[in-house]
């Protein structure tokens, strides 16, 4: 039956969700990789996590991440219920990373079309382990090894939930035609359905998707669950629908201390009334522990003569932050919802050209026909454009995805690594909230992973290092943004050793990277910083499992380059280095310059100018190769004049009729010479059609204003 | 349900497209360049739009004349006279440019003179010769010769008009383009 599903559109689903989940999952574990050990919060959250997986994975049945997920929900099912202590808390964290590792591999061979093969027999064997371990270790300190992950009723003690809300407590039971095969996976699919409006749900048999022998207790005994929710009784019966398969449905609404006592169903179960005296609750308390010595008890008001052993008094009740996740959870569901990133782009574009179509009307020729009165036209258009920009920033900042998630993966970078390595080393996070276009996300990780893995490689020296340079304090790569200008700012900071002068200068000498005429030392540090920029250019005489093999610096520079962006590398020997990234906020719509030259308009990014200047010819310096320079203010500047550089046809050639601009480029200045200055104006970058070959100096065009067409310059292209 | 309206939706709209495909063939969109007529099979012909001031493209082909904007989208230009090697010509307020769509390449096509849609049979269309009044460069986009009435027409290949000799450069391009995506 399940077979004949088309599972296209949950296959989406299932990845998306998973993939957020192990994110989640992630930030949480490495959060508190530095504790010692997790909070309960993180426990319930990461079996939770781990609970969810397992369901979805067993709908579409990846065996494999439903054995895993399951065996990992084990592990934290008895930390949650026992609470062991001496808990080998990195281990343990290994253990979490291996299992969401395996699964995000398992996620990507879905994702590729590739059959799921991942053998999770090791990963199994691990936890298993593991497991034998914690268990062990906690009896021989006394506690009693708790049941296996079935869930037991009577775990389920609640104190009552003050009834403010307008919830309503539901008892349901629901019989399935004897004939349906899988029941289980129907049963789910009712719970599936119920969560959305669920408060609090428990169902029983509660196994029902890795343990197929429940299907048949379902059929046998029916299916029961208890429901919290604000929903009445006529749209939960609506929700769960008697079809094919269900053949009853049984709603009764309860209390909710009925609610809380579980499945009994008040056969066996104990009432606790929180309105009831002292002396009741002492009594009833009497009669559960003849019953059960070993069950958790709430207590309203434990008195003396109850032995701590019998009662274990929780710091905070089991039920409470249950419902407060399920609520925060419910409230992301309902505030966030997905969208393909094609109809993102899709309407970015529209919104694009109605910028455009905009300013073609409001600056359009026939309205400065003389004599017009214009100013109720005046008016309905700056209302206009007051909305047009409100679209535009709206539409971009639904682009904006803060780094948070980009960050949190290069956390997990220097946990694997600085471990490996053996080095101890602390993580931080500035400005992780800072927001940019998602697509420059998307460029950005790889340059990131990088450097940090760098910085806690060849950056960070070893403990025993550390410890004979003198320094105190941990091992710390900072990772931090900042938004400045327009940009963002992206450093990577360590403590470390520094990069080495001496050991660039070698291998650059080495390399005939060095201008002959020049002297050594007059290189600047920062000239021979940027030396590791270069392809094959690797220090390290160690090649290690993470670095060293000189591709990659390069790479990254090339890569941040390819935004927009640039890499500035600051060193202080023996104190630590921080490479900082400076790229654009987004790619799609940037302020720009407008100029001509000659016939043709031209755009530059504004924050690639530093200055406009007036020049006269005595300012010029010519050589005899043709080369140009201008001394401004005591200082000498290259001259690119655009109109010759691209050998245009009619352009100004005397520079006092034309406009000198100071330009910026990976850190040179240089003067460009264009005709004159039209304005700013924001501009939505488009490709120069395909059909047109390349030009070097042009990175793509955009339309202005009154429709036509300028070309967007790049500088860097401009100066090759 | 969904599926079959989608389905008969696509058969209507393959249906529309190939009675449109029925009534276009055998026509012909010809212009004047030089002494000569050309045509064009009518189903590459997007439009026909007015002259609009073209924005330059810096070191390109001479016959690429730059970049227009066709309602929003940015297409390049090219003088049809230019890439024939003929002599450059005035544009006026008449001039017209025509947009075709080559394999998903649109382009806008300056000719001197729009004349008009003919009909031209099969039968009435011969191989180019290969000794003729036209220069060499010229018969690579011609592959054919059509007659109407006692004139004829020289048909033109759009792929050859448009790449052919810059192909490579095109090709190129294009890798260029999509490394940089």
């Amino acid at each position: 039956m399940a077979e004949e599903f088309n599972t296209d559109g949950m296959l989406d689903m299932y990845l998306f969700e998973n993939e957020q989940l192990l994110e989640q999952l992630q930030e949480i574990v490495l959060e508190q990789t530095d504790a010692g050990c997790f909070d309960e919060d993180s426990i319930n959250e990461i079996f939770r996590t781990m609970h969810t997986i397992k369901g979805s994975s067993g709908i579409m049945m990846f065996d494999n991440i439903t054995a895993v997920s399951h065996k990992l929900e084990d592990v934290f099912y008895y930390l949650r219920e026992s609470h062991p202590e001496n808990v080998p808390h990195l281990e343990l964290v290994e253990h979490v990373l291996e299992v969401a590792d395996f699964i995000t591999n398992e996620m990507d061979k879905i994702k590729g079309g590739e059959p799921i093969d991942g053998d999770p027999s090791e990963i199994i064997a691990g936890l298993d382990k593991f497991l034998d371990v914690l268990k062990n270790g906690t009896a021989e300190s006394g506690a009693e090894p708790p049941p296996e992950n079935v869930h037991e009723e009577p775990k389920q003690f609640y104190i009552a939930p003050v009834a403010t809300s307008a919830s309503h407590f539901y008892k349901i039971y629901i019989t399935f035609y004897p004939e349906t095969e899988m029941a289980n996976i129907h049963a789910y699919k009712t719970i599936y359905a119920l969560k959305e409006v669920a408060e609090d749900l428990l169902y029983s048999p509660e196994d029902i998707i890795s343990d197929e022998g429940s299907a048949e207790t379902i059929l046998k005994e029916g299916f029961r669950i208890l429901l919290q929710s604000q929903s009445d009784e006529e749209e939960i019966s609506k929700i769960i629908g008697v079809g094919y398969d269900i053949k009853q449905v049984d709603i009764f609404e309860c209390k909710a201390e009925e609610f809380l006592q579980g499945f009994d169903f008040g056969s066996t179960g104990v009432q606790i009334d929180l309105d009831s005296s002292v002396e009741e609750i002492e009594n009833k308390m009497q009669e559960v522990k003849e019953e059960a010595a070993k069950e958790e008890q709430p207590s309203v008001k434990p008195k003396a003569q109850m032995a701590p052993g019998d009662f274990v008094i929780k710091s905070k009740e089991p039920g409470k932050p249950k419902t407060l996740a399920k609520d925060k959870a419910k409230m992301e569901k309902a505030s966030f919802i997905s969208v393909n990133v094609s109809k993102m782009d899709q309407l970015m574009d529209l919104i694009g050209e109605l910028v455009i179509a905009e300013s073609v009307v409001l600056q359009n020729p026939d309205l400065k026909v003389p004599g017009l009165n214009l100013s109720s036209f005046n008016k309905a258009a700056t209302q206009l454009s007051k909305i047009s920009t409100d679209l535009q920033n709206v539409i971009m900042s639904m682009r904006m995805v803060p780094l948070a998630n980009t960050f949190q993966k290069m956390n997990r970078i220097v946990f694997d690594v600085s471990r490996k390595l053996g080095k101890d080393i602390e993580f931080e996070m500035v400005g992780e909230q800072t927001e940019v276009d998602k697509n420059i996300i998307e460029h950005i990780s790889d340059p990131l992973m990088h450097l940090v893995r760098n910085a806690v490689d060849h950056g960070i020296e070893t403990n025993e290092e550390r410890a004979e340079s003198g320094k105190k304090e941990k091992g710390k790569v900072t990772l931090s943004a900042r938004t400045e200008a327009g940009k963002v700012w992206i450093s990577v900071e360590d403590n470390g050793k520094g990069l080495d002068r001496e050991k660039i200068m070698n291998k650059a000498r080495s390399q005939g990277l060095l201008d002959e005429s020049k002297p050594e030392s007059s290189y600047t540090d920062k000239e021979v910083y940027q030396f590791i920029t270069l392809p094959g250019f690797s220090t390290n005489e160690q090649i290690t499992e993470y670095s060293g093999r000189g591709v990659g610096m390069d790479v990254v520079v090339q890569n941040i380059q390819s935004i927009g962006g640039m890499l500035d590398i600051e060193s202080t020997p023996g104190m630590g280095s921080i490479m900082n990234l400076k790229i654009p906020l987004t790619l799609a719509i940037i302020d720009g310059i407008v100029m001509e030259t000659g016939n043709s308009s031209f755009v530059l990014e504004t924050g690639m100018i530093k200055e406009f200047v007036s020049v006269n010819e005595e300012m010029m310096i010519h050589e005899p190769n043709g080369e140009e320079y201008v001394m401004i203010r005591g200082e000498c500047y290259p001259v690119v004049r655009l109109g010759r550089r691209f050998e245009m046809k009619e352009y100004q050639e005397s520079v006092e009729n034309g406009m000198m601009l100071i330009l910026e480029i990976e850190g040179k200045k240089v003067c460009l010479f264009v005709d004159r200055l039209i304005g700013e104006q924001e501009i939505v970058v488009k490709p120069i059609p395909s059909y047109i070959k390349k030009v070097k100096g042009l990175s793509g065009c955009t339309q202005l204003g009154d429709g036509s067409i300028a070309l967007i310059l790049d500088p860097g292209g401009l100066i090759e | 349900m969904g599926e079959t309206n989608e389905l008969k939706e696509l058969q209507n709209d393959t249906q529309t497209a190939s009675s449109e495909r029925e009534a276009q063939k055998g026509k012909y969109m010809t212009f004047k360049s030089g002494n000569e007529y050309f045509g064009l099979k009518i189903q590459y012909v997007n439009e026909i739009i007015q002259y609009q001031p073209i924005t330059a493209v810096p070191e390109t082909e001479d016959y690429i004349k730059g970049l227009i904007n066709l309602r929003g989208k940015v297409i390049p230009v090219i003088d049809v006279r230019l890439r024939f090697k003929q002599e450059p010509f005035e544009y006026n307020d008449r001039t017209c440019i025509i947009v075709i769509s080559v394999k998903s390449t649109v382009v806008g096509l300056i000719v001197e003179k729009i004349a008009e849609v003919v009909e031209i049979k099969e039968e009435n269309i011969l191989p180019p010769p290969t000794i003729g009044r036209m220069d060499k460069i010229q018969q690579k986009y011609v592959y054919g010769i059509g007659k109407v009435g006692d004139k004829v027409k020289l048909l033109l290949d759009p792929d050859k008009l448009l790449n052919d000799e810059d192909l490579s450069i095109v090709e190129q391009s294009n890798e260029t383009m999509i490394e940089e995506e």
